[in-house]
């Protein structure tokens, strides 16, 4: 299943749509739902503010492959951001000391399996895969 | 959909999903808290770090302030996405 949505916030509500048609369509077990809504929400939250201007829609790809979701977003017209190489926020910090950024990405990182990065024709292209069969988040 | 309200002078309530779309809505409340204040996330289905960030933007406020946020009802997901940003350190979760 493929969509795409306009570059807006208020898109993530069709997004959280999308996603409970995809898994209620595949028959996909449901617990891996918050997982699903919280790799996509933080990276797509990300490509809505880091590109305000940019008219292009962002392009969501949901695929169930075996024993996993291959989740695949495209971010056209943009700089390159490799989320792999994201620095990981200290959380063992004191309170005074840590901010909210970082965040995001850094719960993606830990609910997913495996993510690619891949810029190509002023393309962000990232592949997320989350393993069926263990716990999720 | 998204809900926050006040259930007593101290205690606030969110219900639904509180993503970066939603930060507006709750900080209208959060902004308002002068005092030790409990949130209840019984209702609560979803967070993600924009959630993350208005609360802990508001415990740093209090916090110089001599008050602080108390976290009550955090189960499931919530809980699984408090363990991995490490809420448990700079939150009394009840």
């Amino acid at each position: 299943m493929e969509k795409k949505f306009k570059r807006d916030l208020r898109s993530l509500e069709k997004v959280f749509d999308f996603i409970d048609n995809f898994i209620a369509k595949q028959g996909i077990d449901h617990s891996i739902k918050n997982a699903v809504y919280l790799a996509i929400d933080e990276l797509f939250t990300n490509m809505v503010r880091y590109h305000p201007k940019n008219r292009n829609d962002i392009s969501l790809a949901l695929k169930k492959e075996k024993n996993k979701v291959i989740i695949r977003l495209i971010d056209r017209d943009v700089e390159p951001f490799d989320i792999t190489k994201s620095k990981d926020p200290n959380i063992q910090a004191s309170l005074d000391e840590r901010s909210p950024g970082g965040l995001g990405i850094y719960l993606t990182k830990n609910v997913v399996d495996n993510i690619q990065y891949e810029y190509r024709d002023r393309m962000s292209i990232i592949t997320l895969t989350k393993n069926l069969g263990r716990k999720h988040v | 959909m998204f809900d926050i309200r006040m259930k007593d002078h101290d205690e606030v309530a969110l219900s639904g999903r509180f993503d970066a779309a939603q930060v507006e809505k709750a900080r209208s409340v959060f902004d308002q808290l002068t005092t030790t204040t409990v949130v209840d996330f019984k209702e609560l289905d979803y967070i993600s770090s924009a959630g993350l960030g208005v609360l802990m933007a508001t415990q740093k406020r209090l916090k110089d302030a001599g008050h602080k946020l108390r976290l009550k009802n955090v189960t499931g997901h919530i809980r699984d996405v408090f363990n991995i940003a490490r809420f448990d350190l700079i939150f009394d979760i009840e």
